[in-house]
This record gives C-alpha cells, structure tokens and sequence, in this order.
C-alpha cells in the first residue's frame, strides 16, 4: 500500500475566480482548466498559465479536453439518456441589436470542436452526440487522440505565437503537466460500448509516444462504485493501457453521503490501480484526500464547491450559497447550523471559536473582537432591487471560499505527517462534540462511515 | 370544516393567534439566512419575540428549521394542522424546548406544547428583527 504525499490541485471554473488561484496558487499543487474555458478566453488563460507556471512559482497545470461533453448525457428531469447535444447549448441572440433569440451551440463548445476536428466537428454539424461507432475505426479515433492531446499541448502556445505583440512570450508557456486522452461518459446503460472504448482511446493516445504522460479519464455515474464487477474490470483492464495516471470522475458521488461500500471500492481503486500509476479523483473532498495513505496522489476540486459534480452541468439555478467549511466535520454548514451549536460546545469568545472552530487568517480576520461576526460569512442581501430572494453577498463568498482554500491546504500539509490512526481519530474526535449538537447531529454520520473505511 | 392544502392556508389562523397573544407587530417570510421564517413576531408590552413554523405534515423539517430560529427568536413553535399531530415526537420538541401548535380545521389554535425561552437568542439578530418589524410596522390582519 503506496503512501503518498497528497496533491491539491484546484479547478478553475471561471476567470471571476481567477484571484483565487494567483493568491493561493504557490499553495496549491496544481491548476485545471476546461478546454471550454480555453477557447472561451484564450488570451487571459494563457496569461494565467504563463504567470502561474512560468519559472518564478511553476505550478503545475493541466487542461481538462472535455470530450464528455460531445457526449451523451442523461436527462436530468427524465433520466433519460439524451444525443442532441442540447446540454452545451444556450439561448442566443440572433444579432446584437436583434430580440430574436434561437438556441444554439455554445461559441466555447463550438471553437472546441473546430479545434479537435472529427468526429467532435461532424458530432456538432449533425445535431448528434459522438457515438462509438464514430470511433470504430482505428484510423479515425488514433486522429482524434491525437488532435485532443494537441490542442493540450499546443493551444496556449497557438494563441500567443498567432498575436505578434505577445508571439515571444510563446517559449514562455509551460507543458501541461500530463496530457488526458479523449474520455467521455459512461452510464450503466452502455457501458458495454464506453467502457472498452474509453479504455482503447486511453491505450492509443499512450500509443502517441508524446514525451509527456498520458492520464486517462474515467467519468462514470456514481453507481459504478457499487459494482464490485466494474471495479475488477478497472482494475484489471487500466493498466494494460499504459497510462501514467487516472482520474476518478464518479459523477454526483457525495463523499458525506455516499454508503460505506462504495467508499470502500474507492479505496480499492485507489489502492489497487496506485501500484501502477498515479491515481486522483477529479471532484474529491477530505475524504478522497485521506486516501493518499491508500496510494490516491491526489485531487481536483473549485475554488469554492465542486467537490462533488455531476456530469449534467445544473442550468437554470440561481447561483449555490457558499457555505461556511467546518474544519472539525470536513464538510460545509450554514451559518445558522454552526452558530447554534456555540453554546453547547461552551463557544462564548472569539478565543474559544478559535480553537474549536477555526483560526485560519480569514476567520482571524474577520472573527477578531467579536464572535457575532462570524455572520458575516453568512451574508446576505438583495441581488437587484427587483429580486424576492436573498443572494449571499459576493464579500460572504469570498471569505468562505478562501477559508475552504486555506483550510484544504492545511489539511493537505498535515495529512503528509498524518498516520491513518490519527486521521481516522481526528475524524471521530467531532463525533461527541459536534456530532451531538441538534443543529448538526444528522449530518455528520460520514465521519463515521469514512474512519471504519479508512479503518 | 376545511382542509388545509397548502402551508400558507395555516398563516391566518397562526398569524391571530399570535395577535390575541399580545404579538402585535408580525412579518411572515421573514428572511434568515437561507431559510424563510413563516411568521415572525414582536410583543412590545412583554418584551418577547415569537418565531413559528408552519408545516403540512414534515415535522421533523419543521424542527430542523425551528432549533435555527432559537438564535433569533425567543420563543419558536412549529404550528401543524390538529390532524397530523399523532406522528410528532412531542418529547423531542419540549426537549429542545420547542412549542407545537395544533390548527383544527375550523382555524382554531391550541398551544399543545409551551416553548422554553430559548437561551441561545444572539442579540444582533433579535435585536435586528425588531428593527425590522418596526419599521415596517406591518400587522397581518
């Protein structure tokens, strides 16, 4: 059983959260970004990428190609397995001055499909997903493996070398720390078709000889954990591949609320496939993070959620509050949750919320005088003047996300000294305190379920 | 006789009780944090805040919800219609020091279980509340 020192690497999902990366970044192990998020701003990610993992802090990046989304994908009110492709479209205006609206391809999905060529153009061209008759052919998918790992390598180096103002600063642009083959999404229902095609897509971009490792992705429904038969097949089936490393993409797996045997075929995954190469789970929280002990190199999360994510992008949602991370419970909780177990943990000052809380510097901060202040993390207020909701104001979301931040890097660093019996004590040690407080009580049975899984 | 169908269908019958119990100055939907308290209420001539709870059935969400209001109310009731009263843990409720309202059909309320003054009031929301409650000095009638 591997050991291993545990990697944070931090998903960008937008430039509106790009400071949180320039501020943490020397913290952090290494950087995501969605190919869409690329060819929606190319200029300023390869800024990012230039200023991030240049010489000075060379941070470790890594382009998501986000083939799934070329994908099939299941109907989140129907269940339904869905190829029109209508999950990377959005309603646009017909002209700038124009009222008329018609729902169309994303620019950044359909800049990305240019970009890789076939079958993902002709996918785009013909109103339907890429099916793996597509890529039957071997010709054709060894073109798409190549064209998916190119656009990694060469994307950002395109973008600076095409303007003349900027084409020095293309020597400057580091290499993806590994390049991820073409993947899409497995469903229970054709796994029979992806499964082997993922696999085979993994073993032919490895097949590449590119100078630089190949990382498959496995993006599959959360029920897979369930399936011992699955988790054999990974694990026999993925190293024949080659790859030097995977990500586990268990789409809507919650940590806190996933059953015992499911994370048990985590850490089996984790365990088994860590032999041979580096293994991280691509949307993981503590838990995932303490599986470094079981040989999982690391994990990949957003700057403020997305610990969890789920393949079908959610649409049509006023924005998530960002809650307040609970050190001691590894999880987040409203304000209000926290706030009414003070008393019963005996919290009366702002020095007892430093030592039962957290004395991060944003909590130091912002809970200096005065306990009451912890609110602010909860802070809300009108978005417009028209709304009828509460919104989280942008200030309470910064300060739980660089709070998360900071405290994910802390818990990274001690997990590195950490034996697995201190980790799993510091998970029970909430359990009598925090764990029978009313307000958080029923929500805190992970801990629970992950020491016996780390047991 | 009437059936209530929906949660807002309980606020009239709850809103005067609360009124014939001196909770003069009231808001329904009171925003706290990412939950709306159903009705909240201020009695000036007792000096006490009243937060309740209204629910079709769910009571074990409407505790969930009422233990939160304890921080800014001093006392919280869930209110229910008199029909769904027998699944209720009314030992937990008095444990938390929670009082449970019964709505009979007619929309007469009886108080089943007292609230406990709550003692994890924090005086910046209390306070707050009444702030709002004054100024917008609003009576549900």
């Amino acid at each position: 059983m591997p050991s291993v020192e545990p990697r944070v690497i931090t998903r960008l999902g937008s430039h509106a959260e790009k400071e949180y990366v320039e501020k943490t970044g020397r913290l952090l192990d290494g950087l995501i970004i969605g190919a869409n998020l690329v060819e929606s701003t190319p200029g300023a990610t390869g800024s990012l990428i230039v200023k991030l993992g240049g010489d000075t802090t060379s941070l470790r990046y890594y382009v998501d190609p986000m083939t799934y989304a070329f994908g099939l994908y299941v109907d989140p009110d129907t269940g339904r397995l869905r190829s029109d492709l209508d999950w990377i479209k959005s309603e646009q205006k017909v002209s700038r001055k124009s009222k008329q609206v018609i729902r169309n391809y994303k620019k950044s999905y359909r800049a990305l499909a240019e970009q890789y060529g076939p079958p993902f153009d002709t996918a785009l061209g013909r109103g339907m997903a890429v099916t793996w008759e597509d890529l039957k052919d071997d010709a054709k998918a060894v073109a798409a493996c190549s064209s998916v790992v190119n656009y990694q390598l060469q994307r950002i180096k395109d973008e600076f070398s095409a303007d003349p103002e900027f084409a020095a600063y293309a020597a400057y642009v580091p290499k993806p720390a590994s390049v991820f083959a073409p993947y899409f999404y497995i469903d229970p229902r054709n796994a029979a078709h992806w499964e082997p095609l993922v696999l085979r897509l993994a073993r032919m971009t490895v097949e590449l000889k590119l100078g630089v490792p190949v990382h498959a992705v496995i993006c599959v429904d959360e029920s897979f954990l369930a399936d011992d038969g699955f988790v054999k097949r990974l694990i026999e089936g993925l190293p024949g591949t080659g790859v030097d490393g995977v990500w586990l993409w268990f789409s809507k797996l919650k940590e806190d609320e996933a059953p015992e045997k499911k994370l048990r075929n985590l850490r089996a995954i984790a365990e088994a496939l860590s032999e041979k190469m580096e293994v991280y789970n691509m949307h993981g929280g503590f838990f995932s993070l303490a599986l470094c002990k079981f040989g999982l190199s690391g994990i990949s999360h957003g700057v403020g959620y997305g610990e969890q994510k789920d393949v079908v992008p959610v649409i049509g949602q006023s924005t998530p509050t960002v809650r307040y991370y609970l050190p001691a419970a590894y999880k987040r909780f409203g304000v209000p949750e926290i706030e009414r177990a003070f008393a019963g943990l005996g919290i009366r000052t702002v020095a007892d919320f430093q030592r039962e809380v957290c004395s991060c510097v944003v909590c130091q901060g912002i809970v200096s005088t005065d306990l009451a202040a912890f609110q602010s993390f909860g802070e809300l207020r009108l978005s417009t003047p028209k709304s009828k909701r509460l919104a989280q104001t942008p200030a309470a979301a910064k300060r739980c996300r660089y709070h998360f931040l900071l405290n994910r890097i802390r818990e990274r660093d001690w997990l590195k000294k950490a034996s697995v019996t201190d980790i799993r004590k510091a998970m029970q040690a909430a359990l009598p305190t925090w764990g029978v407080q009313p307000s958080i009580q029923d929500q805190i049975h992970h801990l629970r379920v992950w020491a016996a899984v780390l047991q | 006789m009437k059936r209530f169908k929906r949660e807002a269908a309980l606020l009239p019958p709850v809103a005067g009780y609360a009124k014939r119990k001196a909770f003069f100055m009231q808001e329904a939907e009171l925003p706290f944090y990412e939950y709306r308290i159903d009705l909240y209420c201020f009695s000036p001539a007792k000096d006490i805040t009243a937060a309740f709870e209204l629910k079709l059935t769910k009571w074990r969400r409407a505790l969930k919800q009422a233990l939160l209001y304890q921080l800014c109310a001093d006392h919280v009731y869930i209110a229910l219609p008199r029909k769904v009263l027998r699944g209720v843990d009314t030992g937990l409720l008095a444990k938390h020091g929670i009082g449970l309202l019964a709505v009979g059909s007619s929309g007469r309320c009886e108080q089943i279980i007292e609230p406990l003054t709550s003692r994890l009031v924090l005086p910046h929301y209390r306070a707050g509340f009444i702030e709002v409650l004054k100024e917008t000095r609003h009576a549900l009638r």
